[in-house]
């Protein structure tokens, strides 16, 4: 919830009355905080340009830390839950559906039923065993 | 973000399909609707944006060339890093259902305008279409050995009875956390607004508060918004690795 303690932090700043230039401020500060950070960079443009292409380029190669996976642990559970539930969903459709064409009126749902849930778990596992490569898969094997 | 809540206004009203045009083949409605209109809002918007930005192509790129090459760079990037480089013969399909999830959550969040992602109907036809590919795919490539991917290598024969079917309803599982994924996401987020949106008029003085949070809240929604996009076309990928590679 970083966006409502930034709607907090920022309205004090509003009746304080010193307004001036607000953009013009933080694109300052924006700048300084760049050239600090590509200080004892050489200062030939060309060179300069030479090594931002260079580290684009074993960035593209490396394949990328990529975007943060998923944002944040309510990210997280809510996909945990959602992989949970969707193999559960499956099972007992499927059971319903067996039970209807065959007949076996209690018999489909209650096998599928644990069937979706061992799936679901297998889901979850698989999921949470892709978290710490950087978002794998979670139906993936390897 | 439609139902800006009125007086008792549901803040699920937002959410309704109206017929735009009424039409009728036999006895299926296939009526124009305000969901339909936002995707053709949303194909036209795609389609601008890449015409547009690859018109006039410059060394130097200007702002609409820029956004293009960048949307096009994001996902080739994806589609290299988790596919392979093989996997850039699936590249337009998967920057269009990029595009188009993408761009169906933005508008979305325009007010007065509808979030097509936030119905399961769409989302679950687009994560069928992609479970489906990705089957036919993997038989195309892998023929009858398509079948082992149910069965874990190393495991003992003794529990292929059980592992199997397992395997098979995880598969299946697929297509419906990849569509309940977007369209609980984009649901949840768009009623949470509109609830909040409903104290305003609920709190008489103190009515600013709930527009703050509003105001992050949107603020959220716009990541959810391409965070859900990345993440439908991410799982797309990886689906087609395992298709491609199978193992």
């Amino acid at each position: 919830m970083a966006g409502i303690s930034f709607a907090f932090a920022g309205s004090p700043r509003l009746d304080r009355g010193v307004a001036r230039h607000y953009g013009a401020r933080r694109f300052g500060r924006g700048a300084g905080a760049y050239r600090a950070m590509s200080e004892g960079e050489p200062s030939d443009p060309l060179s300069r340009l030479g090594e931002k292409l260079d580290r684009a380029r074993s960035r593209a190669r490396a394949g990328g830390s990529g975007p943060a996976a998923e944002g944040g642990a309510l990210g997280f559970g809510l996909r945990i839950g959602i992989e949970l539930i969707a193999a559960l969903i499956v099972g007992v459709v499927l059971g319903l559906t067996t039970d209807y064409f065959l007949g076996t009126r209690p018999w489909g749902l209650i096998a599928f039923f644990f069937i979706g849930s061992a799936a679901g778990v297998v889901n979850v596992f698989r999921a949470a065993q892709g978290l710490g490569r950087g978002g794998r898969p979670p139906g993936g094997k390897g | 973000m439609s139902g800006v809540a009125g007086e008792g206004s549901n803040p699920l009203e937002q959410f309704v399909i109206e017929p735009i045009v009424k039409l009728h083949i036999g006895s299926v409605d296939v009526s124009y609707t305000n969901s339909a209109l936002l995707m053709t809002i949303a194909i036209v918007l795609i389609a601008a944006l890449l015409i547009g930005g690859t018109r006039r192509a410059a060394l130097v790129p200007g702002r609409l060339q820029s956004a293009a090459e960048m949307a096009y760079e994001f996902v080739a990037g994806m589609v290299r890093e988790n596919i392979g480089h093989d996997g850039m013969e699936f590249f337009p399909l998967v920057f269009s259902i990029f595009m188009f999830v993408l761009f169906g959550n933005m508008l979305g969040l325009i007010p007065f305008s509808f979030t097509f992602t936030s119905h399961i109907v769409v989302t679950f036809a687009l994560a069928l279409f992609v479970f489906a590919l990705v089957t036919a795919v993997a038989f195309v490539k892998h023929g009858i050995r398509f079948f082992g991917f149910f069965f874990p290598s190393g495991a003992p024969v003794v529990m292929a009875p059980i592992l199997i079917p397992i395997e098979i309803v995880s598969y299946l599982s697929r297509p419906v956390s990849l569509s309940i994924r977007l369209f609980a996401n984009m649901m949840a987020g768009h009623t949470m607004m509109a609830v909040f949106a409903g104290f305003v008029i609920a709190v008489p003085l103190f009515g600013f508060f709930p527009v703050l949070i509003n105001v992050a809240l949107y603020g959220l929604e716009v990541i959810v918004a391409a965070l859900q996009a990345y993440v439908f076309t991410i799982l797309t990928c990886l689906y087609l690795r395992d298709a491609v590679h199978l193992h």
